[in-house]
């Protein structure tokens, strides 16, 4: 097994203490890389622009941090070109589903073999804090969501899980940043998949994001586990089913409970590799 | 009315004869009015005549629409299928109403033969032998027509006129040799497959897409990678991604393309990637006129882009120009690492022409990027200081040459930088490397007698009406012409040009005069210096420049 040591690069990552940036990279450093084994010189990382985005600095395999939104557009040309390379396409919710969200279906539907990672940290964060399309829609002054310096958004989110299940991805899978573990599980699997593979990292944004918010996410996610019954949000009332996750119908079920009242970590949705 | 055109073209070049025919459209999807304009010349081609010798007119309300670029010349000889309209038009002395539709209809039951009516009457008129039409080869749908349409081709050439048209007859060609025959669309994808570009993304706009549809048939073809992306920022991100594994990579648009992919030349003027744009300009600003040409992207294409963000601007101004300086494009990209934007415009790319071989089967210099060799394997910095400012660069891929690239500020190993000092050096390492670009003579095209200090410069599409405009004055003798292929950065044999004049004029097809103000940025003008530019839509025509010529000359 190589060391995790020979994927890092020397640079100190910017992010603050805490961060859920710091998960993902460890995972992809000393255990997605390593146990794939896939070589440091065929690997190429390419992000945006946003705290996640700063992640090829500190990967040391081909990496391009580049346009705010474009990091699978760039993917999917150097993917195309040589397809002998892994390619893997690193951003925020900013990235994938504000600016370069009209890349996306399209990255979809051609379903060619990249992973996208979308850390999602529900706010604009190297910008100081302001509303992200996946920052929860609550009115002013009420629930734990609400940042005590900024104006709620107006609008609902985008959920990712909705959203690319609803695109029919070929590969949909939820992490969360404080179980890195079961994140690399998570990322050799999307890695492994041959298509395109999205996989969305609830992530802490320790400095933006309101008190309470990440604690209520953790508390509220359960794992996905195939052949187990589902948990699903307190207010349903339909009976759970047992998880099958090559089963669009039942991953469109899934779909429709939103992310901060039952985040489901684990695999949603696996089609049939290309 | 193209297909009538497209034909007398190739049955033309087959026995030799060489020419031009930019095609007139309008606005619509399908059915609208449309016109070509084709000269037949025995040498070189030329830009079709003000008004035409031959004029077949099958439907005046749509030839109304295009009059402004089409006019009726009196001594022009006409051929028309209905009664003109009773104003605006005046018909020439030598008109003949002829029933195409007429004919047509007699023979098959259908009007869709008329243009093969008219073919036959005009091959009879130009003394085209009979053969050449029998004998054609099948290439295309059009030439299909040929075979099925004899007794429509029949007809017309037996259409009885009371002239014979004898000053009409074509004299033989100067060299019989068959013409090759495409636009400047074709010449850009052809010159993209000979110099080896692997990638190509594109978006359809007109009047760019042929360039795209022209490389997907010829690149699913080989092992080359295409993809029609859902945006021209997707278009040029994927060229992007692609050069980085080190194909040689490409896309092709027009103004609101070239817009749309500001924000990624910038990346890449930073990011040292190569990566070659075709804008086939056409009029703007906005949505403009995307049928019609003009010349009013030169700002753009040097400055577009927040911060300093260096790339070179060629611009091709005839059919030979868009196939070399395509090659040229990825020798100068490939080899400086540096975005290159190669203007065309919609005459030049929609224009179909008919030449001679010799610039598809010339020897072209092939430039490759530096790479890395053994000596960097070791520590191994993308952005190594060099002496010419170039440093070699790895694809990705390759063993034991990694590194992160970034838009931020960088230093030599890539990594984020936000010394003042670094900072410098990086955008005086991406400009200088460009600096010899300056004397490449060979991209400044100069015509006329050395020792004449009256002067033109021009470039694209406006350059052959100004070349020709003079030589139908006959002044070639005083005045001069620099045609700079080479835009940006200025070469030296332009400013030098300049600088060896007493009076300059300056033709473009731009409101704003956008070379006149780029040359005044750049270079002491003489003091007697005219500018002659206005709005694009209507191509320049040798009446409309003598005006402004004939008062440089007297």
């Amino acid at each position: 097994m190589t060391e995790e040591s020979n994927y890092r690069t020397d640079v100190t990552p910017i992010w603050c203490p805490g961060c859920g940036g710091f998960s993902l990279l460890s995972s992809l450093t000393k255990t997605v890389l390593p146990n794939l084994g896939i070589p440091n010189h065929r690997t190429l990382v390419v992000s945006g622009i946003g705290c996640s985005s700063r992640i090829p600095g500190y990967v040391d395999t081909y990496g391009f941090n580049s346009l705010h939104g474009r990091a699978v557009v760039i993917a999917q040309g150097a993917k195309l070109a040589n397809p002998d390379l892994t390619v893997l396409a690193i951003g925020g919710d900013g990235d994938f589903f504000s600016i370069g969200a009209g890349h996306l279906p399209h990255a979809v539907r051609r379903n060619v073999n990249i992973t996208c990672v979308m850390v999602n940290n529900f706010v604009y964060a190297l910008t100081k804090g302001q509303t992200s399309p996946t920052t929860p829609y609550l009115q002013r002054g009420e629930g734990p969501f609400l940042s005590l310096k900024y104006y709620p958004p107006v609008d609902p989110i985008l959920d990712m899980v909705s959203y690319s299940v609803s695109t029919r991805a070929s590969f949909i899978a939820q992490g969360i940043a404080t179980d890195p573990s079961h994140l690399a599980w998570l990322l050799e699997e999307a890695i492994k998949h041959k298509g395109f593979s999205f996989v969305s990292v609830l992530a802490p944004c320790v400095t933006f994001n309101p008190p309470g918010l990440f604690k209520t996410i953790r508390e509220r996610a359960t794992y996905l586990k195939e052949g187990e019954p589902v948990e699903l949000p307190a207010s349903w009332t339909e009976q759970p089913w047992l998880h099958d996750s090559s089963n669009i119908t039942l991953a469109l079920k899934l779909a429709q409970s939103p992310v901060a009242e039952k985040p489901h970590i684990g695999i949603i949705f696996r089609g049939r590799s290309a | 009315m193209v297909v009538l055109g497209n034909l007398l073209q190739r049955l033309a070049a087959s026995i030799g004869y060489s020419g031009q025919m930019p095609r007139y459209y309008g606005p619509q999807i399908r059915g609208g009015a449309s016109a070509v304009k084709l000269s037949l010349d025995t040498g070189q081609a030329s830009v079709p005549a003000d008004t035409a010798d031959i004029m077949i007119c099958f439907n005046w309300e749509k030839y109304i629409e295009l009059e402004q670029e089409l006019p009726l010349g009196k001594d022009s000889v006409l051929f028309y299928e209905d009664a003109p309209p009773k104003e605006g038009i005046v018909l020439p002395e030598k008109s003949f109403q002829v029933g195409f539709s007429e004919i047509s209809k007699e023979l098959i039951g259908k009007a869709s033969s008329k243009n093969m009516v008219a073919l036959g009457l005009l091959e009879r008129i130009l003394a085209l032998p009979e053969s050449l039409s029998r004998g054609t080869e099948i290439e295309d749908e059009a030439s299909a027509l040929l075979g099925k349409n004899r007794p429509a081709l029949d007809a017309g050439r037996r259409l009885l006129l009371e002239s014979a048209f004898s000053e009409l007859r074509l004299s033989p060609p100067q060299n019989p040799s068959p013409k090759v025959v495409l636009d400047g669309n074709s010449a850009v994808a052809r010159g993209a497959i000979r110099v080896g570009c692997r990638a190509f993304f594109g978006y359809p706009i007109t009047p760019a897409s042929e360039i795209m549809e022209e490389m997907q048939e010829r690149l699913s073809q080989g092992d080359g990678v295409f993809l029609q992306a859902e945006d021209e920022i997707a278009a040029i991100g994927m060229a992007l991604g692609a050069s980085l594994t080190g194909a040689k990579s490409m896309t092709a648009t027009t103004g609101p393309g070239i817009d749309l992919m500001t924000e990624m030349i910038g990346l890449a003027s930073s990011v040292e990637v190569p990566v070659v744009i075709v804008d086939v300009q056409r009029g703007g600003p906005a949505t403009g006129i995307p049928s019609k040409l003009e010349q009013s992207d030169i700002n753009h294409a040097i400055y577009g882009g927040h911060g300093d963000a260096p790339r070179v601007v060629l611009a091709a101004y005839d059919l030979e120009g868009c196939y070399r300086l395509l090659i040229e494009s990825f020798n100068i990209s490939e080899y400086y690492q540096t975005p290159v934007i190669l203007l065309s415009d919609q005459r030049l790319g929609q224009t179909t022409v008919a030449t001679g071989r010799s610039m598809l089967e010339a020897d072209y210099a092939i430039v490759e990027r530096k790479r890395p060799g053994g000596e960097h394997r070791e520590q191994y910095r993308r952005y190594e200081k060099t002496d010419d400012y170039i440093s070699p660069m790895a694809s990705a891929g390759d063993e034991g040459t990694i590194y992160q690239l970034t838009g931020l500020a960088h230093n030599e190993k890539g990594r984020p930088s936000f010394d003042f000092a670094n900072n410098q050096r990086m955008h005086e390492k991406r400009c200088q490397k460009l600096a010899p670009l300056r004397d490449r003579d060979d991209l400044v095209k100069v015509f006329g007698k050395e020792q004449a200090r009256k002067g033109i410069v021009t470039f694209g599409s406006s350059a052959e009406f100004v070349l020709e405009t003079i030589e139908s004055l006959g002044l070639q003798d005083e005045i001069k012409v620099c045609i700079p292929e080479l835009i940006h950065p200025l070469s030296r044999r332009l400013s030098g040009f300049v600088n060896s004049l007493e009076e300059l004029l300056v033709v473009e097809m731009s409101y704003s005069a956008q070379l006149h103000h780029y040359l005044r940025s750049q270079i002491d003008l003489p003091t007697n210096t005219a500018s002659y530019a206005r709005a694009g839509g209507l191509a320049f025509s040798r009446k409309e420049l003598s005006g402004p010529i004939t008062k440089l000359a007297g």
